[in-house]
């Protein structure tokens, strides 16, 4: 077999997606220091939440997709569980947002979000769901995990990744730098967050 | 079959075991590696040669081979995933270099866009032996590779992979099936271009990238991208606008969150990719230099729906169609009034006739082949226009409505053109004919270019992404149908002969076909208030009344024989057109009303933009978008009767379609580019979208009311 010409380039493509992109909705980015963009969802129990109800508290949005690797590498050892515990026992609210459309990875009903929450034992103050995507787009959130702190004011101090190990691999959790610990300890001592943005890793939402 | 002899058979094993030994010499070595199928793809560890000498450097490659559908990732694996990783577990001294990143693919995933590769990918890599290994063993290097691959949802894989290479005395030479696949990466991959200069500006909201160097200087622009290293610096799924320069070019980016943390990015390193060729640059903060803008945005890309597939046989047939079906069309009727008026003065003269029709013909094929020319200059210089450009044109509006309102003068008999009084209806001076044929050709095109007829539209928009012979055929061919119906008249001495000898008739008929100039005249004039708003409208219908007096003036020394009169009558005129256009020069279309401030809006409408639709797409809200501009008389009569109507707004709010407008009446280059998108170089063009992301529906360029709201269900039913 005469081996082919690498890598194959598909000009043609590559410009049909380039073309695509000028089609393919932005997201609308939220910025640091800047209001959190508002939203109203529903949540696993049915309740209607939004952003403006936990005014007066720190907010720390978490997007989450249980089919996801990524997901998976802290749930599996408990250590998203702990990271919530921990948060909401200090007075912080936690919500999980599953911005999958229905039939993608990671959709829920609200039976199924709620089994989800007992049998992993989500520390999550309110699971949201959001198969619209509409909270999803309001943050531009573009991976699970993607994490988001607002402060009490309702400002936005941090978003970006959980940590710094763009790794599925569970052996990476040790000795991982977490920034939503170090946000939420910095909100706490009244300091600036020292690192307001950093790269989200994980799958992509699905959309 | 003979017994074989002893003897025989022993020099026959010895020559068969030297056979075989000069073979197992010549034979390359083959370096030995086993695919490993990690579940998505397949792996393997490949080099371009089977052995390597002490001290010698080598490449080898990771080779994927990826299932259908799935991807794996670049360094920078954009808005999600993970770029494939490799570790070597290498015995002392022996050295393996990082990988050569092919230029990779930008890859959709709904609103995010990863960037990686599909199919088969080589990931080239040196490896070095020290300069004590021992010659004559075979080694074997180990590698764990870590891929993340994705179709919807992403897998991640390894695989131990291991390859075993020949240590010999002698350095090899690349060799084997993999020498030429991995040589051929490696000459394809982004290489550093130090020839090139790049600067980027981070602005308010927007971050601009300046990328100059004389190899840019005429290169292909379409397309061109950039894909940084770092993940953070830009919004990947963000358009990027590009800007030509003599020079170079400059790219609008979308800055990403590292432009959020308290210290922004002070390099932007990454690949640009500019027409067929990517280069690796590296940009540091700067002005933008002169050199990598000014040109404008490049031309469209040439792929297009609707139009492309045609070639130029159906091409030229469909141009000469639309030419013929254009006589028809309610633009060209007041010209196609003063051609009549013009052939009945000579109805009975065969050869003037012939003369006339011919003169015609051509006036019609010169100015048809003059707008195409300079549209194709145009386009190749890079300006958004299309088919109808003249006439978005304030100054140019401008004086074809005092030229139309000059010309329905002259049919209402107020002033003459070449001759007396008297000459009127008994045969005009053959010469003056013939140039006033002539003429009337260059007008009829003039005007009756922002109507497009049916077949015209896709043979244009194929015309316009052809090389200049091709288009020029086509707008030839175009006013070939536009003149034949006249010149064939024209040569028709049965026809001609049926019309009555001249008489008294003849002045009336003049005098009536003086009142479709005066609607064309009129039509006009609103063309301009709406492109220029109330003082540009006053300003012409001042002209317009100076206009009508210098007619007066001049057809008042015509009737008396008084030169000064005759000079004081042009001078008006040209008083009058001067002051109607001038003002147009200095200033640019602005201060015009919004078009959407238009007649219409019995339907509520909002403003069409890219991201709109691209939103609503995403909502799965059906669309129906509607491309139209102020002076194409088709797409107002359009939305007089199909559009603006009960019936199409109750399907509107019954489907839940959003209704979105284009308006083109005034130079948009956004408009342009989409309408080229679609094949298709003017207006108008009607697209339902369903909401499910698929290529929209074209409808036809004559629409009725039951057509649209026909379309809006079947776009509304879900699929």
């Amino acid at each position: 077999m005469t081996p082919r010409r690498f890598p194959r380039r598909p000009l043609l493509a590559g410009l049909a997606a380039t073309l695509a992109l000028a089609a393919t909705p932005v997201l609308a980015a939220p910025a640091i220091g800047k209001p959190a963009p508002a939203f109203t969802v529903v949540d696993a129990t049915g309740k209607s939440r939004s952003l403006s109800e936990f005014r007066g508290k720190t907010v720390v949005l978490e997007w989450t997709n249980e089919g996801c690797p990524y997901v998976q590498k802290h749930y599996d050892a408990g250590a998203m569980q702990r990271l919530q515990k921990a948060a909401t026992g200090d007075g912080v609210v936690w919500l999980s947002v599953i911005s999958s459309a229905p039939g993608k990875q990671g959709y829920k009903t609200a039976a199924e979000a709620r089994a989800w929450q007992a049998k992993a034992g989500v520390g999550a103050t309110a699971v949201l769901l959001d198969p619209k995507g509409e909270v999803g787009r309001a943050y531009a959130a573009k991976t699970t995990p993607h994490m988001y702190v607002v402060n009490p004011a309702g400002t936005l101090v941090y978003m970006g990744g959980i940590d710094d190990r763009n790794s599925a691999d569970p052996a990476t959790l040790k000795g991982a730098r977490n920034y939503v610990t170090a946000a939420l300890a910095d909100l706490k001592a009244g300091r600036a967050v020292a690192q307001p943005v950093s790269a989200p890793y994980g799958c992509s939402v699905k959309y | 079959m003979d017994e074989i002899k002893p003897e025989m058979s022993f020099r026959m094993t010895t020559r068969l075991a030297s056979l075989l030994a000069l073979f197992a010499l010549l034979l390359p070595h083959a370096a030995r590696a086993e695919p490993v199928d990690t579940g998505h793809l397949i792996a393997e560890l490949v080099a371009e040669t089977g052995s390597i000498a002490p001290g010698q450097t080598i490449q080898v490659a990771l080779r994927q081979k990826i299932d259908d559908g799935w991807h794996t990732y670049w360094r920078n694996p954009g808005d999600s995933g993970e770029a494939t990783k490799i570790a070597w577990t290498l015995p002392a001294g022996w050295q393996a270099g990082e990988f050569v990143w092919p230029a990779p693919e930008p890859q959709p995933a709904g609103p995010l866009v990863n960037y990686g590769y599909s199919g088969e990918v080589l990931l080239p890599m040196t490896l070095t032996a020290p300069a004590d290994a021992a010659v004559g063993q075979p080694v074997t290097l180990t590698a764990a590779a870590a891929f993340l691959v994705c179709e919807e949802i992403c897998i991640p894989e390894d695989a131990v992979l291991n390859l075993t290479l020949q240590v010999t005395a002698e350095p090899s030479s690349a060799s084997g099936r993999w020498a030429g696949p991995i040589t051929d990466t490696l000459i394809a991959a982004p290489r550093p271009a130090e020839d090139l200069t790049a600067v980027f500006q981070a602005a308010e909201g927007g971050l601009t990238l300046a990328v100059t160097g004389a190899r840019l200087a005429g290169a292909d622009m379409a397309g061109s991208y950039f894909f940084p290293f770092d993940g953070a610096v830009i919004d990947h799924a963000a358009p990027q606008a590009v800007e030509r320069g003599p020079q170079g070019l400059t790219l609008r980016l979308t800055p990403g969150f590292a432009f959020q943390a308290p210290e922004p990015p002070q390099s932007l390193a990454g690949v640009l990719k500019v027409g067929d060729a990517y280069y690796e640059i590296t940009a540091s903060p700067g002005e933008p230099p002169a050199e990598a803008a000014g040109l404008g945005p490049p031309p469209a890309p040439r792929s297009g729906e609707g139009g492309a597939g045609l070639g130029l046989p159906l091409a030229v047939l469909f141009a000469a169609l639309g030419g013929l079906i254009l006589n028809l069309m309610p633009c060209v009727f007041p010209v196609l009034a003063m051609k009549a008026a013009s052939l009945a003065g000579h109805a009975h003269e065969h050869a003037a006739a012939r003369r006339q029709g011919v003169a015609f013909g051509v006036g019609v094929m010169v100015t048809f082949l003059g707008l195409a020319g300079v549209l194709i200059g145009a386009q190749a210089a890079g300006t958004a226009v299309g088919w109808g450009f003249q006439l978005q044109s304030p100054p140019v509006v401008a004086a074809l409505a005092l030229l139309m309102l000059a010309v329905a003068l002259n049919l209402s008999g107020v002033f003459e053109i070449g001759g007396s009084l008297q000459g009127v209806g008994t045969g005009l001076a053959a010469r003056g004919g013939t140039s006033g044929a002539f003429f009337t050709g260059v007008l009829a095109v003039v005007v009756a270019a922002p109507c497009t007829a049916p077949f015209m539209a896709p043979a244009l928009g194929w015309a316009l992404t052809q090389p200049p012979l091709g288009a020029l055929l086509v707008f030839a061919a175009l006013g070939a149908g536009f003149a034949a119906p006249f010149v064939a008249v024209a040569f028709a001495p049965g026809l001609l002969s049926r019309l009555p000898r001249p008489g008294p008739w003849m002045d009336l008929l003049r005098k009536a076909l003086a009142f479709p100039m005066y609607g064309a005249a009129a039509w006009l004039v609103w063309v301009l208030s709406l492109q220029a708003g109330p003082m540009g409208l006053a300003r012409l219908l001042a002209a317009a009344v100076v206009l009508a007096l210098a007619a007066w003036l001049f057809g008042l020394s015509q009737r008396r024989g008084g030169w000064s009169l005759r000079g004081g009558g042009a001078a008006l005129a040209a008083a009058a057109l001067i002051a109607a256009v001038l003002p147009y020069g200095a200033a640019a279309t602005s201060a015009g009303s919004s078009p959407d401030a238009g007649p219409v809006a019995e339907l509520p409408y909002e403003a069409y933009s890219a991201e709109r639709l691209a939103e609503l797409t995403a909502q799965g809200t059906p669309v129906l978008v509607n491309f139209t501009a102020a002076w194409c008389v088709t797409c107002q009569v359009n939305e007089q009767v199909a559009l603006a109507r009960q019936g199409v707004a109750e399907a509107l709010t019954r489907t839940g379609t959003v209704y979105l407008k284009a308006d083109w009446t005034k130079k948009d280059d956004i408009i342009a580019a989409e309408l080229a998108r679609h094949g298709r170089a003017g207006v108008p063009l009607y697209l339902v979208y369903d909401g499910s992301g698929a290529a929209p529906r074209v409808l036809p360029q004559i629409l009725t009311e039951g057509l649209v709201v026909r379309a809006l269900e079947e776009a509304a039913r879900p699929s």
